[in-house]
């Protein structure tokens, strides 16, 4: 089998993959907003809490994935790492964004304020600035091999960025009122709630995992064919 | 063979001296900083917020684009006048390369920070003088990280489209501990407040320099081309 | 009980759409791919 082919087989697996996550995912919704009780004190507007956390997990996890690959593509110089990051972060500032923009639709009713500079939700926005920088940064270099080399140097940098920022804002804030709320997360959440969580969690990792590898698998084809037209060129 | 101090040395001399020379990107930064300086003051209601509260702030804000400027001249230069390909064939190893760089910078930046600060003490009414050693030392330390990390990315970004854009973009996001520690520290010490309050946030801006001095000593070599 | 179920109905609309829509990206790039 070419390179080729095995991209594109590549392809067409992942993108089974991918339509599994999202079957997954559309089951979640309907766990969540059917079959899942309504939390007595804090209303329906708490079921967000399962979308939410989840995509954080997945926010933060899809940054790390890119820190290791930025890391041992300095060492190794293998393209496939540095195409896994690249896929990984573009799948990653997805959910970041869904994080920022559920995160406040979430703590107006239950924290009474739209925004607040706690350090989780301080660290995911800083997070999405990183993701863009290097998204952005990646768009502006021409040049494949430079691009994964720099690209790489920014995910290592700003992988070691999030942690200073998270220890920054929990400084600010011991010298800063807290917000007040009322019972977020709750002492521990009842059975189903918590069974609707944690399937939801392991649901969006999933997704994510199928977006990541059918992204990684278009830039693996792209890649191929490219490789094959310069040989023939040649 | 020189020592990679040495060769360091040698490569900031030979950027201060350019810069030296030419002095009009020094001098538009002075003039850029007092403008900001003085934009600053009508960017608040005098009648309903002191001084005092917000001058920490405005005084890092300043500082901070003052020293983006500064950051952007120092590879734009050398990539203008390919002398970036000559350095490189040069016995000076790329620590050397980068830590001169880093040199420049930060007496470039420092040169406007020391004429900043008598201006903001003068447009603010501010009492520096009896704070003047510890706020000199928190204005180094976050310089520092400030300049060790920009260096780095202006040696990315001068290489992409929109450097001028991408430079800040790459970043901000790298400046908020050491802009958040300092103004901490600098509001405690126009407060009049205790070092105690302060030595968390201390620790927290030495940690950072700390870490990036090292992970961009390390990491400088794999910006530049084979 | 609070009435806050419009949030809810906005906060899941709008990962829908975000998450649907990067997959449908994603589709739409491999379709282009294998033409």
């Amino acid at each position: 089998m070419t390179a080729i082919e095995r991209a594109e087989r590549m392809l067409r697996r992942s993108s089974f993959f991918m339509a599994l996550g999202l079957v997954l995912m559309v089951a979640v919704y309907v766990r969540a907003l059917r079959f899942t009780p309504v939390e007595a004190t804090q209303g329906p507007a708490q079921k967000i809490y399962y979308i939410h956390p989840p995509s954080a997990w997945v926010a933060f996890l899809a940054f790390g994935i890119v820190g290791v690959c930025s890391l041992l593509y300095l060492f190794l110089k293998d393209p496939r790492l540095d195409r896994l990051a690249a896929s990984s972060a573009e799948v990653g500032v997805v959910f970041t964004t869904v994080v920022l923009i559920t995160g406040p639709i979430w703590a107006k009713p239950i924290w009474g304020t739209w925004w607040t500079w706690d350090a989780r939700l301080t660290s995911t926005l800083f997070l999405w600035f990183v993701y863009f920088g290097y998204l952005v940064l990646r768009s502006a270099v021409p040049e494949p091999g430079r691009r994964a080399r720099y690209s790489a140097v920014l995910g290592i940098l700003g992988s070691l960025l999030v942690p200073f920022i998270h220890v920054s804002v929990l400084l600010f804030r011991t010298l800063h009122p807290k917000a007040v709320f009322l019972n977020p997360e709750g002492p521990g959440l009842p059975g189903p709630m918590l069974a609707t969580l944690l399937f939801s969690l392991g649901v969006f990792t999933l997704f994510f995992f199928g977006l990541v590898t059918h992204r990684y698998a278009q830039a693996t084809v792209v890649d191929a064919r490219a490789a094959a037209e310069a040989d023939d060129a040649r | 063979m020189p020592s990679t101090f040495a060769a360091a040395w040698a490569i900031a001399a030979k950027d201060l001296l350019l810069e030296f020379r030419s002095r009009t990107a020094f001098l538009s930064s002075l003039v850029f900083t007092a403008l900001v300086l003085a934009i600053f003051n009508f960017a608040r209601d005098p009648t309903a917020v002191s001084t005092t509260d917000i001058a920490p702030g405005i005084l890092w804000v300043t500082f901070t684009f003052a020293g983006l400027l500064g950051l952007n001249r120092a590879f734009a230069l050398e990539r203008e006048n390919h002398a970036l390909d000559g350095l490189l064939l040069s016995p000076a190893s790329r620590t050397a390369l980068y830590l001169g760089k880093v040199v420049a910078n930060l007496v470039f930046v420092a040169a406007i920070e020391a004429v900043a600060l008598p201006l903001f003490a003068l447009f603010f009414n501010m009492p520096l003088l009896p704070v003047l050693v510890p706020l000199a030392g928190v204005i180094a330390l976050a310089t520092v990280g400030f300049v060790v990390v920009g260096t780095l990315m202006s040696a990315i970004a001068v290489n992409t489209r929109f450097a001028e854009l991408m430079l800040p973009v790459l970043m901000l996001p790298f400046l908020m501990p050491p802009i958040t520690g300092a103004v901490q520290v600098t509001s405690r010490l126009f407060g009049g407040r205790p070092f105690s309050e302060v030595s968390a946030w201390l620790k927290l801006l030495v940690a950072y320099d700390i870490v990036f001095i090292v992970l961009c000593v390390l990491i400088f070599e794999h910006i530049l081309d084979e | 009980m609070p009435d806050n179920s419009a949030y809810m109905v906005v906060a899941y609309v709008a990962a829908a759409v975000l998450y649907g829509g990067y997959a449908a990206l994603l589709w739409w790039r491999t379709k282009k791919l294998k033409r």
